[in-house]
């Protein structure tokens, strides 16, 4: 099993311990201010950490592989969503037409691979030059979408207002979908991870690049994948914090852009299992404070997360692997 | 004809039994000599000896795990290595590393010390202080120039000097920061015979005249026979042999890591 | 609105100003120390809203309240820079980030800041010395636009910046910073102590970024936190980008194309609703950004040589 399966026993055993970690802060809340509010709380959690996870995965795959740190991935999140209602908007139903939106923002993060990052490796950018890009192209993309779709919050439009009441806990019907989903998802992305082979040569991509072309991957088309994956999940996340939250404005994926790093930073950059465990651990870590302090102050949660992980554990709970230069 | 080491009752830098690791590899094991004062001792050693680790570790650009390392008898392990640089000690790296985007008088006069104009009040309350101490290290810099025929470029973007240039520029700027222990790291490489030739005898007529203590790295058996008065020799991390060139030349541990070279150290 | 309403360009060179001022701090951490700063709008905000809770809540006269927000704002540097300079180049850019953002939040939620609402009336004094200026200013003919005593300040702040920064840049300290952005082991090997060089750098930015904070908050009169969101940064970086790296001249130059290039847009008859239009400057600058980053990383106005010396 060790040889086989090398990545996941060392990830497995952490997250048994992280697993551990969460269940007894939460019986620890739970004994400060009720296991009813704390239920809630956990709810709520799961259902931002679908959208958190699956975010947080292609950016790190993408810095992981390619060692850019993409800005404009949340942009990424809003385009999927916007193009989820804009399709939605000319007569197909919810659900399809985030697959499509989902396959046009894949396609356009292979796009933009083409047309700017890959030009860029080629010229071999500087870390300035590499920022400045991806600024460039997040404004781009996101006051593209607030050109055409304007800056005012729109709804999903769906039945935002029925819930489901199971004993002391209730969910949006709306969120409780995007929970099922984003859990679903979040499930086939860590298997198909660890048991297929493409997901073996992504993770071998994302973890060392010189060795895994060394091992015969072929680099150029899997960084291809990696785009694809990268925003497929993005655009998937969108969809999700759409359906969670009820509505969109052209800003939301700019917004949690800073929270998808925390997760993505708190897994180790480049290891997609800890991208997965650290979406979790942000949205649970989100929500929970809210037993605490006002819900405004969520996000503030996140940064103040990613800057003490920055400063204290750079190579996040999981580990990156072989140490980096 | 060589001249004596100095003979002063202290070395001036020893290493006490120095470790470092990286990861699984042990860079550096249970390393310890000791540099006399005024002397011009040669490191040697096969690639991955641990040679540039240990300069790294004196210089302070790496913290040692274990073990101590004393410059004129105090400890400078796990002190900054501005500090060190501070204190004394000044290295030169195994690729050049000249500030190309700098002139080469720039270069020169960041060696500087006790710099007044580079500290912030100084400037703002004491713009005389900061002329005279940068008329003095001008003065100096174009010494140091002259010296190693680098003051007709000294206008010149230090990147577009030449492999050789660049390499008497980072040892004129080494010298600029009036240092009392001079690590070279490979000085040799990647220069004529003509220029090494030139730059040894700077080395050793400064050690004359100044008594700098030079440390440096190399490869070449025969600089070392003819330059160094001392010699320590290292393998897979540890100091397997030291003593004068002659006597290490024929020392069978030494002969043995150099196994698989034609003539050992012949 | 006519091409030649001597208001609105007025309106528009304060605007500038005030870009410039706040990019010659970031031009001192970019492109002379090799700092990737992200945060530069939180320093802002932060000497913003210092100066205007001095002024409103605490009766200070303005010409008090700016130095104590720029003392203000260099401590928050030096608190930021302190346990985040060590890192490497691309996280302590995240990390600025995230510092800027969080200013943001607090702002807008702190109960004593006003929150969203933001803070209002802190500009009466100015306005009296706005009204003796336009007074002093009619038998030349110029009273008669409100705001050109504000550009006036503006721009004679920004000049005497401008000329202090090139002093330092000239002087060995600044010889040092360069040393540090080119290598900055090489530089510690000589015996520079490379964080406290950055710290100060990161400090003087904040200071830079506190006064363009303030003419802002003159210039709106009234502070609300999302003006100080990363956007403001990113406009920063495109006036960066577009003056070169190299220079402060540059910078100055940069935040005055810039400011003509987003503001001239009004001038185009395009059937766009103002939303949009306000879209299309912010498409217009990440474009900007895009292709000079990928084509002309020196700049408009930058050497080439001498970047790719950098690199």
């Amino acid at each position: 099993m060790e040889r086989r399966f090398p990545f996941l026993t060392a990830n497995a055993r952490v997250a048994v311990r992280l697993t551990l970690v969460l269940i007894l802060v939460a019986i620890v809340l739970a004994v400060a201010r009720g296991p009813v509010a704390v239920g809630q709380t956990t709810l709520n959690g799961l259902v931002a950490a679908g959208y958190f996870s699956l975010g947080a995965v292609g950016l790190t795959l993408v810095f992981g592989s390619l060692r850019i740190i993409n800005f404009a991935h949340g942009d990424l999140l809003t385009l999927g969503a916007y193009v989820t209602l804009g399709i939605s908007a000319i007569g197909l139903p919810f659900w399809p037409a985030a697959a499509l939106a989902i396959a046009a923002t894949a396609g356009i993060a292979l796009v933009l691979d083409r047309i700017v990052w890959e030009p860029m490796r080629r010229k071999r950018a500087s870390t300035l030059q590499l920022f400045l890009v991806a600024i460039g192209l997040a404004m781009v993309i996101r006051y593209t979408i607030q050109f055409f779709a304007g800056s005012q919050p729109r709804s999903v439009g769906q039945d935002v207002l029925s819930a489901i009441v199971v004993g002391p806990f209730h969910l949006g019907a709306l969120q409780g979908l995007a929970l099922i989903v984003g859990v679903a998802a979040a499930t086939l992305v860590g298997l198909g991870l660890a048991f297929t082979p493409f997901g073996k040569k992504i993770r071998a991509l994302a973890d060392d690049v010189a060795l895994a072309e060394v091992s015969g991957v072929d680099t150029r088309r899997m960084i291809r994948l990696v785009w694809l994956v990268a925003g497929g999940l993005a655009a998937l996340a969108g969809v999700l914090y759409a359906a969670a939250v009820g509505s969109v404005n052209p800003n939301f994926g700019f917004l949690i852009l800073l929270s998808l790093f925390t997760a993505a930073v708190l897994g180790g950059i480049g290891n997609a299992y800890g991208a997965l465990a650290g979406g979790l651990i942000v949205g649970l870590a989100q929500e929970w404070s809210t037993l605490f302090f006002n819900a405004r102050w969520k996000p503030v949660v996140g940064f103040a997360i990613l800057i003490v992980m920055l400063l204290v554990m750079p190579r996040g709970i999981f580990g990156s692997g072989r140490a980096r230069s | 004809m060589k001249p004596k080491t100095t003979n002063a009752s202290e070395p001036i830098l020893a290493l006490e039994t120095v470790g470092k690791r990286f990861g699984g590899l042990r860079a550096v094991e249970g390393a310890s000599f000791a540099v006399a004062t005024g002397s011009i001792t040669a490191l040697i050693g096969p690639n991955g000896a641990g040679k540039t680790t240990v300069f790294d570790l004196i210089s302070g650009y790496e913290r040692p795990d274990t073990g101590a390392i004393r410059f004129e008898g105090r400890r400078i392990d796990g002190l900054a290595s501005h500090s060190i640089a501070k204190g004394g000690v000044v290295r030169t790296f195994q690729l050049t590393r000249v500030f190309a985007a700098m002139s080469v008088r720039d270069n020169m006069l960041i060696g500087a010390q006790r710099q007044a104009g580079e500290s912030l009040p100084r400037l703002v309350f004491g713009p005389k202080s900061v002329k005279r101490a940068e008329e003095a290290a001008q003065a100096r810099a174009d010494a140091l120039m002259r010296a190693f025929a680098l003051d007709r470029k000294a206008d010149d973007y230090a990147g577009s000097l030449s492999g050789g240039q660049r390499k008497l520029l980072e040892f004129a700027r080494a010298l600029m920061t009036e240092p009392r222990l001079v690590l070279l790291d490979e000085p040799m490489a990647g220069v004529n015979r003509a220029l090494g030739a030139s730059l040894l005898d700077e080395v050793e007529r400064l050690r004359r005249e100044q008594g700098m203590t030079f440390l440096f790295i190399e490869h070449d058996i025969d600089i070392v026979m003819r330059r160094a008065d001392y010699v320590i020799a290292m393998a897979e991390g540890a100091v397997i042999a030291e003593g004068p060139p002659a006597l290490i030349r024929r020392d069978p541990r030494v002969i043995d890591a150099y196994l698989g070279r034609k003539g050992a150290v012949a | 609105m006519s091409f030649l309403d001597a208001d609105f360009w007025i309106g528009v060179g304060v605007t500038a100003g005030v870009y410039a001022i706040f990019a010659l701090g970031l031009q001192l951490n970019v492109g002379f120390t090799g700092l990737i700063n992200l945060g530069q709008a939180g320093f802002m905000a932060i000497g913003a809203y210092a100066m205007g809770m001095l002024v409103v809540d605490a009766g200070w006269p303005l010409l008090l309240a700016l130095p104590a927000a720029i003392l203000v704002a260099i401590v928050a540097g030096a608190l930021v820079g302190l346990p985040t300079l060590r890192l490497r180049a691309d996280y302590f850019g995240i990390v600025t980030i995230a510092f800027s953002e969080i200013v943001r939040y607090a702002l807008q939620n702190a109960a004593f800041t006003g929150g969203n609402q933001g803070v209002l009336g802190f500009d009466g004094g100015w306005r009296e010395f706005q009204a003796w200026a336009s007074n002093e200013l009619s038998p030349i003919g110029l009273g008669g636009t409100i705001q050109l005593p504000l550009l006036i300040a503006v721009w004679a702040t920004l000049l005497i910046c401008l000329a202090a920064l090139t002093i330092l840049q000239r002087s060995p300290w600044g010889r040092v910073l360069k040393a540090i952005r080119e290598d900055e082991d090489a530089a510690a090997a000589l015996g520079k102590n490379v964080f406290a060089f950055k710290l100060q750098s990161l400090g003087i930015a904040a200071a830079l970024a506190a006064v363009a904070g303030f003419f802002l908050a003159l210039n709106v009169t009234y502070l609300y936190p999302s003006e100080f969101d990363p956007s403001f940064t990113f406009f920063g970086y495109a006036a960066l980008i577009l003056g070169g790296f190299a220079s402060y001249g540059g910078v100055v130059a940069g935040a005055i194309i810039l400011c003509a290039l987003t503001e001239g847009l009004r001038f185009l008859d395009l059937p766009l609703s103002s939303s949009q239009s306000g879209s299309l400057r912010f498409i217009i600058v990440g474009l900007v950004l895009i292709i000079l980053a990928m084509f002309r990383p020196q700049g408009l106005l930058g050497s080439k040589a001498e970047m790719q010396l950098r690199s």
